[in-house]
């Protein structure tokens, strides 16, 4: 590999999977529930950014293997079922922001919640939608994994 | 009727219900809390459902909409709605750890404004164990599209 193939590798795979290990992996000082708020909302940023790029590896590591997911359209699919529509999603360009983003830790238990916008381009047709989304995580072992995550489109 | 159901509520979420260590027993308690919001509902007594939800609950309506615990019991005793049939379907109840999450399919047909209405929606709820009750934090609702 030459060395611009090695830069590509090492800003589109090593650093987010550097900053999703890092956040993921839970402190003591966790038990505050400020630390495990900014960490969970890290996650989420690396969790958008691999979902843009379809890297499944990234994904797979931020989400529990029992992972329930409800889909914008009500679709309930599994870890599985996800990272497959996520791999499939990311062959069409597209760019994730989320916004207004907020955590709540309950213990071992958090709930993020935010909006987010897709916009995509499908050969010539470009399209864009929002949403609203909640994810829950919990802490086993020390590391926060997502147990759940859904997504509302909002109606204007 | 509904001094029935806040008594119910209590017990079923009461400590004596919930401090047994099995999974199993968790989640059927919090399918049972899941009927007894539904019942709730139906007959707007908002007051029973004051001890199932957090104060800091996080509840997405069908519409995308965001709402406080006080929003969400405000719309719930909403002189001019009026759920007639409440039914929640395909409820699973999965444990992870001290939290329990709730999948399943809400069906509501009522009036709202006199305008007759029919919902149906996935849902995912998510219940934690604070003070040896179950209490749900956060409640979210998205419209089955085929």
């Amino acid at each position: 590999m030459n060395s611009s193939g090695d830069f590509f590798v090492w800003k589109r795979v090593v650093v987010p999977l550097a900053v999703c290990l890092f956040s993921l992996w839970a402190t003591p000082q966790d038990r505050t529930g400020r630390d495990a708020e900014s960490r969970l909302l890290a996650v989420e940023n690396v969790w958008n950014q691999a979902e843009a790029k379809g890297d499944t590896k990234a994904l797979s590591m931020i989400f529990d293997d029992d992972l329930i997911y409800v889909d914008e359209n009500g679709q309930l699919l599994t870890k599985s079922e996800f990272l497959a529509k996520a791999k499939s999603q990311s062959a069409y360009p597209q760019l994730l922001t989320t916004q207004a983003m907020s955590a709540q830790v309950y213990g071992d238990t958090a709930v993020v919640t935010g909006t987010y916008r897709i916009e995509q381009t499908k050969g010539k047709k470009r399209a864009q939608r929002e949403g609203r989304f909640t994810d829950t995580w919990v802490r086993t072992h020390g590391t926060w994994v997502c147990v759940a995550a859904q997504s509302t489109p909002i109606l204007r | 009727m509904r001094l029935m159901l806040c008594f119910l509520l209590l017990i079923i979420s009461s400590p004596a219900a919930s401090t047994d260590a099995s999974l199993d027993h968790a989640e059927t308690t919090v399918l049972a809390l899941e009927n007894a919001w539904n019942q709730a509902v139906r007959l707007r007594e908002s007051g029973a459902l004051q001890q199932l939800l957090v104060d800091r609950l996080i509840y997405i309506e069908y519409d995308g909409r965001v709402m406080s615990k006080g929003q969400y019991l405000a719309q719930v005793r909403a002189p001019l709605l009026h759920p007639e049939h409440i039914v929640s379907e395909s409820m699973r109840a999965h444990s992870f750890g001290n939290s329990v999450i709730v999948t399943g399919v809400y069906q509501e047909k009522g009036t709202k404004n006199h305008i007759p209405y029919v919902l149906r929606e996935r849902f995912i709820d998510t219940w934690i164990l604070q003070n040896g009750m179950w209490v749900c934090v956060s409640s979210q609702s998205t419209p089955i599209v085929h």
